[in-house]
C-alpha cells in the first residue's frame, strides 16, 4: 500500500512537473532590430514563385537591422577600427550558392560570417568560416577566408535602418550596405 | 452653399467607401499570393535600399540559443536544426476568424517561405529525414496540423506543389490560455530529442524530432 501510494505520488509529481514545464515556456521577445534577408538576384524568392527564374540564387545575406534612432552611428555607436557584426544580434551570414571571387581570392560556395571593420574613409570587410554565432565577441581571425578594403561613399539622404541589397556589374554583384550617411560596396565576382 | 453641399456628400461617400474597403480586407480569407503582408509605415518605409517588413524575420536554433552558446564557448559542435521564419502578428484579429482557414495551406509565417535547415539526418515520426534545406508549410485543421517539408526553397509565399513535397507529418493541436501576439517558432528539449513548437494566438502544435 505504501509502495502504491509512493508510486502514485511519484506519477503525480511527474505529471505536475511536466505541466509546470509546459507552462513555463518562455517565448522569445520580438527583436528590436528585426532580422531580414536579401537575395542576389534581388527579390529572387518573388521571381522564383512567379516562375521568372528557376534554380538557385547566387548569394543571400541574413542580418539584423538596427535603427539609427537619432544616434550618431559611425565613429560613435559603431567604433572605427573595431570588428563589427555588421548588424545586430546574430552576426551577419552570407551564403554563396556557387564558388565566387572576392578581391581575386577564390571563395568556395557555402555559408560564411561577414564582419566589417568600419573606418572613416574605408571599411575592411571580413569573410570568416565560423558561422551560426552571436555578435562579434568571439571573432577569431584564424578563421578568416578573405579580407578586403572598400571605400566609403557619403550619401545625401541618411538611411534610418541598416540596409543591404545587391547591384550588378559586368562580372558579378556588389553587396551594397548602407546606414546613416555611409554606403559601402563589396564586389563579388561570379565565376 | 450650393457647391459646398455636394462636396460634403462626396467627402462622406469617400470615407464610407474607404471604410468599407478596409473592412473587406480585414474580413477576407487569407489569400495565398505573393505580397500579402504590407511593409512598415512611416519613416522607415522610405528606404531606397530595402524596405522594412511589418512581420519581422527571426530564426530559432536547436540547441536553443545556439549562437549565444557558441559565442560564450560552451558549445563546439554544429547545430542540429535551424528555422528562419517571419512573424506576423494578430493586431486585434483572431487566428481562425479572418487570418487562417482550416484545410487551406499556410506558409507558417509571412513573406519569404519558412525555411528549415537540418544540419544532420533526423527521425520524425519513424521516418528518416535527410539533412539539408526545406521550406515548411502547414495545413491547419481543427484538432491537427499537417506539417509539410517541401523542396521548393528560396521562394516567397506559398504555391503548394505536392510534387515537391518531401515529407508530411500530422501533429496534434493544443488550445492554450495564452494569447500569443506574434507567431512564434522555437525548439524545446524533449527527451533525447527536441520539439519544434509552433505557437500563435491560443493554439500550440509540436513536431517531435529525434536525433540519430
Amino acid at each position: 500500500m505504501k509502495k502504491i501510494l509512493g508510486t502514485s505520488l511519484f506519477v503525480i509529481f511527474l505529471i505536475s512537473g511536466s505541466y509546470a514545464q509546459t507552462d513555463s515556456i518562455v517565448f522569445p521577445e520580438v527583436d528590436k532590430s528585426p532580422m531580414d534577408m536579401s537575395y542576389c538576384p534581388v527579390n529572387f524568392p518573388v521571381l522564383k514563385i512567379s516562375e521568372k527564374v528557376t534554380g538557385s540564387p547566387f548569394i543571400r545575406v541574413i542580418y539584423g537591422r538596427p535603427n539609427k534612432n537619432g544616434r550618431a552611428i559611425f565613429g560613435d555607436l559603431v567604433e572605427y577600427g573595431k570588428v563589427w557584426r555588421l548588424g545586430a544580434n546574430e552576426a551577419t551570414e552570407i551564403e554563396f550558392y556557387k564558388d565566387v571571387s572576392v578581391d581575386s581570392k577564390k571563395i568556395k560556395k557555402g555559408r560564411y560570417t561577414l564582419y566589417a571593420i568600419p573606418g572613416k574613409n574605408d571599411w575592411t570587410m571580413i569573410l570568416n568560416k565560423d558561422t551560426d554565432i552571436w555578435g562579434a565577441f568571439k571573432y577569431d581571425s584564424t578563421n578568416d577566408v578573405a579580407r578586403v578594403t572598400v571605400p566609403v561613399t557619403i550619401i545625401d539622404n541618411p538611411v534610418e535602418t541598416l540596409s543591404m541589397t545587391f547591384d550588378k556589374f559586368n562580372t558579378g554583384f556588389n553587396l551594397v550596405i548602407a546606414w546613416d550617411t555611409v554606403e559601402v560596396k563589396l564586389p563579388i565576382v561570379l565565376k | 452653399m450650393n457647391t459646398i453641399r455636394p462636396a460634403i456628400i462626396a467627402f462622406i461617400f469617400l470615407i464610407a467607401v474607404s471604410c468599407n474597403d478596409s473592412a473587406k480586407k480585414e474580413a477576407g480569407p487569407p489569400r495565398i499570393q505573393i505580397k500579402d503582408t504590407s511593409l512598415a509605415q512611416g519613416e522607415t518605409r522610405r528606404n531606397p535600399y530595402s524596405p522594412i517588413d511589418v512581420s519581422p524575420m527571426d530564426m530559432s536554433y536547436y540547441p536553443v540559443d545556439y549562437t549565444k552558446l557558441k559565442m560564450t564557448g560552451s558549445i563546439k559542435e554544429a547545430p542540429v536544426v535551424r528555422v528562419i521564419y517571419s512573424r506576423p502578428h494578430l493586431q486585434g484579429r483572431e487566428l481562425f476568424h479572418g487570418l487562417l482557414n482550416y484545410n487551406e495551406p499556410w506558409r507558417l509565417g509571412a513573406n519569404e517561405s519558412t525555411e528549415i535547415q537540418l544540419f544532420r539526418d533526423l527521425t520524425i515520426q519513424h521516418k528518416n529525414v535527410i539533412q539539408g534545406r526545406y521550406i515548411l508549410y502547414c495545413i491547419p485543421h481543427e484538432s491537427t496540423w499537417t506539417i509539410v517539408f517541401n523542396k521548393n526553397i528560396d521562394t516567397w509565399g506559398l504555391k503548394p506543389d505536392a510534387t515537391q513535397d518531401a515529407y508530411r507529418f500530422e501533429v496534434p493541436v493544443k488550445k492554450t490560455d495564452n494569447r500569443i501576439e506574434y507567431f512564434t517558432m522555437v525548439f524545446e528539449k524533449a527527451g533525447a530529442g527536441a520539439n519544434l513548437l509552433m505557437a500563435w494566438d491560443n493554439v500550440e502544435a509540436r513536431l517531435h524530432l529525434t536525433f540519430q
